[in-house]
């Protein structure tokens, strides 16, 4: 596609040249005839003659300009010092507009029509820098149309020169592109949403291998245990370590199920969710464990109250961030937790911050949130959690980070979009 | 008498590649470690200390808070300075080609072993080194 509108770019700029040659021309052949009229001398009997001349050019030149006048790309002409010499109305629609830009250059342009400098600056900026290489430039800018649509033009500035080899004029011309431009970011986001997919699927591959194969290989090597020996004691312990083996592979392979879920979960349901409520469900769930540590809890939901989401996933995000908390809380200290939602730009953010063991971000930064990453000595992590976290956040469009210190705290953020704020 | 140790944090497993080891009748020592960061401290604190240093090493990948790649990387630090030979074996249940890949980056491990360990590899690794 990109190289189909560049050799059309290059005709275009070939059969311009040809164009604006050709009124320039016209322009000093009838400069040519007008000094003719000027002449006394001339006879009168050449006066039909001439007649027919200017006729004739004049009809070449509405010829010419009507076809650049017609093409859909935008055309301006410059003199050597930047002033208009044609502009055509797919560049300045209105032609009252187009009738005093001439002889004008962006700076009166810009104040008549009362608009900002800085388009006049950096357009000057562009024709100096052909002006002095004496060589072509190529550049896309984006503006913002009268309807605040942003609308991107794939733009060439050059410069020609008469036989002298003087510089008789720049043209600069303008395709819109915005159509493209479109298309190329969807295309660059579906590739970045490919790329973190197929991340992600490396991290499977990882742990289908790793995971569940560790539980089977421990499995099958109890079996040939229990079959090989003869003694019925040491059979029975055998079998007494069978069962935690068989929890665990359960276990991994319903996280697995799980998170596979949430990929597939494109058109989950949102709903309005009460932070507050969802929270009392999650802190009713880790009750026992809150008691036993005697973690204090402390919550302002008032600058967010309401998200909308999907309710299975904030109940797990809570869940597992809350959990996490009380988890890797530090023995040196009484366990506090503190959340808060607020608003920023049009989001919601929500964070979690505790007073635990912390993280070492300067090594970690990268496999916080990675599946299958444990980073305290725990009997119960798997390193599931903030991979699923992470996941379901950015199933729906947010993003989570996190800060932490060692032996200080961590804290989560969580920004949720395409919230009613 | 040889000296082994286990770095992996999977109980069972440890529990069965010690009984492994013990019904083959080697006269051999076998510690648990079980996770990298323990190993590697471990190492560094007894770096001068021969009698203290393992002669095999069965390295597990996966385990909390340093997984077998960070401790390879403190290990390849450490290696020049340790005041005996120790052969390293990555052992892993991961079947990932991937990871046998990025293993050969590795010049202080010796193979990369799949679980379950089979007996006769076993005996021919603490017969040889």
């Amino acid at each position: 596609m990109d190289k189909e509108t560049k050799s059309l770019s290059d005709r275009q700029a070939a059969g311009l040249a040809a164009l604006a040659k050709q009124i320039v021309t016209t322009a000093s052949l009838k400069a040519q005839v007008t000094a003719f009229k000027k002449n006394e001398e001339f006879s009168r009997n050449n006066e039909a003659d001439q007649k027919l001349v200017a006729d004739k050019l004049d009809k070449q030149k509405k010829f010419y300009e009507n076809i650049l006048n017609k093409l859909p790309t935008d055309i301006a002409v410059f003199d050597p010092d930047h002033r208009y010499l044609f502009v055509n109305p797919g560049a300045i629609s209105k032609e009252e507009y187009r009738k005093f830009i001439i002889g004008k250059d962006d700076y009166q342009y810009a104040e008549y029509r009362n608009r900002d400098i800085s388009v006049a600056h950096s357009r000057r900026a562009k024709f100096l820098e052909v002006k002095n290489t004496g060589k072509e430039i190529r550049w896309e800018d984006s503006l913002p149309d009268p309807n605040g649509n942003i609308i991107t033009h794939l733009r060439r500035l050059y410069p020609v020169y008469d036989e002298a080899g003087a510089l008789s004029m720049v043209i600069g011309f303008g395709i819109d592109i915005t159509e493209r431009k479109i298309m190329e970011e969807k295309q660059a986001s579906l590739v970045k949403q490919l790329s973190a997919q197929n991340n992600q699927l490396v991290d499977f591959c990882n742990i289908v291998s790793h995971n569940l194969r560790a539980p089977l290989v421990n499995i099958s090597m109890l079996a040939e245990f229990i079959e090989e020996s003869e003694d019925a004691d040491e059979q029975q312990l055998m079998i007494s370590k069978l069962r935690p083996v068989v929890g665990n592979l359960h276990d991994t392979f319903n996280e697995l199920v799980e998170s596979i879920q949430i990929k597939q979960d494109l058109e989950i349901k949102t709903e309005d969710i009460c932070l507050a409520d969802c929270l009392q469900k999650t802190l009713d769930g880790l009750q026992t464990e809150i008691n036993k540590l005697q973690a204090h809890i402390e919550v302002d939901f008032s600058k967010a109250p309401v998200i909308r989401y999907p309710p299975k996933y904030i109940r797990s995000i809570l869940d597992n961030l809350v959990s996490n908390s009380l988890k890797y809380h530090s023995p040196a200290r009484q366990p506090s937790i503190e959340l808060r939602s607020e608003i920023v730009d049009k989001n919601i953010v929500l964070s979690i911050r505790d007073n635990g063991l912390g993280l070492d971000l300067t090594k970690h930064r990268d496999n916080v949130f990675k599946i299958g990453k444990v980073f305290h000595r725990h009997p119960n992590a798997k390193g599931f959690g903030l991979f699923m976290t992470k996941t379901q956040v950015e199933s729906m469009g947010g993003r989570i980070w996190v800060e932490s210190q060692p032996d200080k705290g961590t804290v989560f953020f969580i920004e949720f979009v395409h919230q009613k704020t | 008498m040889k000296n082994i140790f286990l770095i992996d944090d999977d109980p069972v497993f440890v529990f069965l590649t010690r009984k492994m080891i013990r019904s083959m009748n080697f006269k051999a020592e076998i510690n648990e470690i079980s996770d990298g960061l323990m190993a590697i401290s471990y190492l560094s604190e007894n770096i001068d200390k021969p009698e203290l240093l393992p002669d095999i090493i069965f390295l597990d990948l996966s385990m909390p808070v340093m997984d077998g790649w960070e401790f390879l990387n403190e290990y390849a630090l450490l290696q020049p300075r340790l005041t005996k030979k120790i052969a390293l074996f990555i052992v892993s249940s991961s079947i990932s080609p991937h990871e046998v890949e990025r293993s050969k980056t590795f010049q202080v491990v010796h193979d990369f072993l799949i679980k379950p360990l089979a007996k006769g590899k076993i005996r021919e690794i603490i017969e040889e080194m």
